[in-house]
């Protein structure tokens, strides 16, 4: 049953990331269908989960293969109440690929869910896991957002007015979500680090260990740290903002994508 | 009578200004001027458009020729006391599906001046509404008018040819809302206190800024200028110290020398903490380094820039201007069906009414004569047999007469005129 929610939400993503594309093109006309679609593809997607969970409990849906169907809900879900208040459906073009690709690598893996170890099923799980996706989704948008600055910063700095340009909110808004998104994101990843760092003091014994996808998450947590910090302090803001935003959150997905093959890691819940 | 649309008029290309000014009607005095056209025999509904780049005269008519001649008159009278030179060289008449198609046009924004300008849409309408005051509008215009005003809406909506500012000051404008998401928390500083100065003063207030500085070499001016626009003079030796104030600057001194360079703006940046500026260089002359553009958080644009981007606006709107011209096309061939089937109905009725009585001429005829000794009940059964003859005869062409007027295709007054000649019918 969940398998036809699944592909009715990938195909509903898909749709509206086509209709995102045609209002990038053609003009307001269509601005307000994209949503709406992806509206419709979240609705189906969050029905899906919610067979899932009834299924296979909170593993099923958020950890091993199924990481993306959980983070990517997440990512539409925050999306869609940024859309609420902001208007920036130029965003959802960035959105509605990305949810459509996440969606889709669902079919690529296994389909039952892997068996998580017997030792790592307990309360913090759930707890550790929305925490951190949480924080991780708010700054991909925060990326988003940042990509969409930078856009519309080249045309006005290089005096090339595109109609497509018109379409981009003012870089003022597109800076303050931006910051509104990292005030948000930062402490969300803050508390999954020590939600993780405490579940591991109870598990293993000790809180921090030094694995490779610890030390990305650390390190982009630094980043975001200082990021913010000088935003509050030293008024950082605008280009160079949105270039260590996108800095941040390519630390964490880089490690995601390519890193652990690399250097593997004993932190579960890979996102392949 | 077959009533048709004409327009008599002079536009910004007919005719240099000095002769449209000598025609314009004040609005004070439209409805004066409306009773006058509304005299003229011929003219039976009539809406004058007069602003500074045309005056024209929309009228309903029988009898067209005449109607053109009257309102030719009608203007050269106006013309009279101001112009010794005759408007004939000037004036053009359009009629019938060319007249809609030119209203279309001006409702549209393609005949102005600067194409896709928005304001002739709503001087249209106010035009329409003082001749519907002065009760000069009739079914024709009525209906006129208001598909104009829907043809204006659809072209705008459809067509990016409003879209994209032309005039340097709003031009300006429209960069600040891709930098700036709201004005009433934002700060302008004028320097030089011009005509400029004070057209993007205005430009800005009418955005929200509410916050200006004005400062001029020559004092006065400046304070001027500041009273005007409800801004604070500044004396010009003490400009640089209130920089870090502002968010928008914008320079049209007309100095012959750089009076800020980089160096000040970086240090001013710092000072306010590296929010956003944005440097409007309008004067011929550049008053701001041009390397302040380099800076993170600083936008420069000179007049050169800003003419550029008018350019390419314009550009812009010309390619949509043909996909209105589409639109427009299609508007006026769905006009003129709907004033081919105003004509239809009375001669749709005139026709079966000929039918009708020549029928009962010749049933009556015959009952009276060769069938006297019918029952009562054969009688009627005649009457129905003829009636139902003439239905059938009349059904095809009637139907295919109502058809012409939905399709597209022949012009349906041809049609209607045709019928006339052959069955010799009468408007009533």
């Amino acid at each position: 049953m969940d398998a036809i929610f699944l592909k009715l939400t990938a195909f509903a993503y898909l749709i509206a990331a086509a209709s995102f594309f045609l209002y990038l093109l053609r003009g307001e006309t269509a601005s307000r269908l994209p949503t709406a679609l992806l509206l419709f593809g979240f609705v189906v997607h969050s029905l899906a989960l919610v067979g899932r969970f009834f299924q296979e409990g909170f593993a099923g849906i958020a950890v091993m293969g199924h990481a993306m169907l959980f983070y990517g809900w997440l990512m539409i879900g925050i999306y869609l109440l940024i859309q609420l208040k902001y208007r920036l459906t130029i965003l959802g073009g960035i959105i509605a690929p990305l949810a459509f690709l996440m969606t889709v690598s669902l079919f690529a893996v296994s389909r039952s869910a892997d068996e998580i170890p017997p030792g790592l099923q307990s309360y913090w799980l759930p707890v550790h896991v929305t925490l951190a996706f949480l924080g991780n989704a708010v700054l991909a948008l925060a990326f988003g957002v940042s990509l969409i600055y930078l856009l519309q910063e080249r045309h006005l700095k290089h005096k090339k007015l595109t109609a497509l340009m018109k379409r981009f909110p003012p870089l003022e808004s597109l800076d303050r979500l931006n910051y509104i998104l990292l005030v948000w994101g930062f402490p969300l990843m803050t508390l999954g680090i020590i939600s993780g760092s405490l579940w591991a003091g109870i598990q293993w014994g000790n809180y921090w260990s030094w694995d490779p996808r610890l030390i990305s998450s650390g390190l982009a947590w630094l980043l975001y740290g200082a990021l913010l910090h000088a935003r509050l302090t030293a008024g950082l803001r605008g280009k160079k903002a949105a270039i260590l935003t996108m800095f941040g959150f390519c630390v964490v997905l880089g490690y995601f994508l390519w890193g652990e093959a690399l250097f593997p890691s004993r932190h579960g819940g890979r996102f392949e | 009578m077959r009533k048709d649309i004409i327009i008599v008029g002079l536009n910004h290309r007919s005719a240099p200004i000095e002769v449209r000014e000598s025609v314009a009607f004040e609005s004070s005095y439209i409805r004066d001027a409306l009773g006058r056209l509304h005299e003229y025999p011929a003219i039976q509904e009539g809406v004058i458009l007069s602003t500074c780049n045309r005056v024209e005269v929309v009228a309903a008519a029988g009898d067209c020729q005449t109607a053109s001649k009257e309102i030719s008159q009608f203007l050269d009278e106006q013309r009279a006391q101001k112009h010794p030179e005759s408007l004939d060289r000037h004036v053009y008449v359009y009629q019938g599906p060319e007249a809609v198609r030119h209203l279309f046009r001006v409702a549209a924004s393609l005949d102005s001046m600067v194409v896709g300008e928005p304001q002739i849409l709503g001087q249209l309408k106010q035009y329409y509404d003082a001749a519907q005051r002065a009760g000069t509008v009739g079914a024709i215009l009525h209906r006129l008018f208001h598909r104009s005003f829907s043809v204006a809406k659809r072209v705008r909506s459809e067509t990016g040819i409003g879209s994209g500012a032309v005039s340097v000051s709003s031009i300006a404008v429209d960069l600040a809302k891709r930098i700036f998401d709201r004005f009433d928390d934002k700060t302008v500083m004028l320097i030089g206190a011009g005509k400029m100065s004070d057209l993007m003063a205005r430009h800005l207030q009418s955005s929200g800024v509410s916050s200006m500085m004005v400062t001029n070499r020559t004092f006065e001016r400046a304070v001027e200028l500041a009273e005007n626009v409800q801004g604070s003079p500044i004396r010009f030796e003490d400009f640089p110290r209130y920089l870090k104030m502002a968010d928008l600057i914008i320079g049209c001194a007309g100095a012959p020398e750089v009076l800020i360079d980089a160096a000040t703006v970086e240090q001013v940046l710092r000072e306010r903490k590296q929010r956003t500026m944005f440097f409007i260089d309008i004067g011929d002359r550049r008053n701001f380094d041009p390397q302040i553009n380099d800076l993170d958080n600083v936008y420069l644009y000179n007049i050169d820039d800003l003419k550029s981007v008018a350019e390419d606006n314009l550009h812009e709107r010309a390619s949509e201007a043909d996909k209105a011209e589409e639109i427009v096309q299609d508007e006026v061939r769905s006009f003129v069906r709907w004033m081919g089937s105003l004509e239809q109905v009375p001669t749709i009725t005139a026709l079966r009414q000929r039918f009708e009585e020549i029928r009962q001429r010749e049933v009556e005829k015959s009952l009276g004569a060769g069938l006297k000794d019918l029952s009562a009940q054969q009688r009627a059964a005649v009457d129905d047999l003829t009636t139902a003859m003439i239905n059938k005869l009349l059904h095809g062409p009637l139907s295919q007469l109502k058809k012409q007027s939905t399709d597209d295709g022949d012009e349906p007054t041809l049609y209607v005129a045709a019928l006339k000649r052959l069955f010799d019918l009468e408007d009533k």
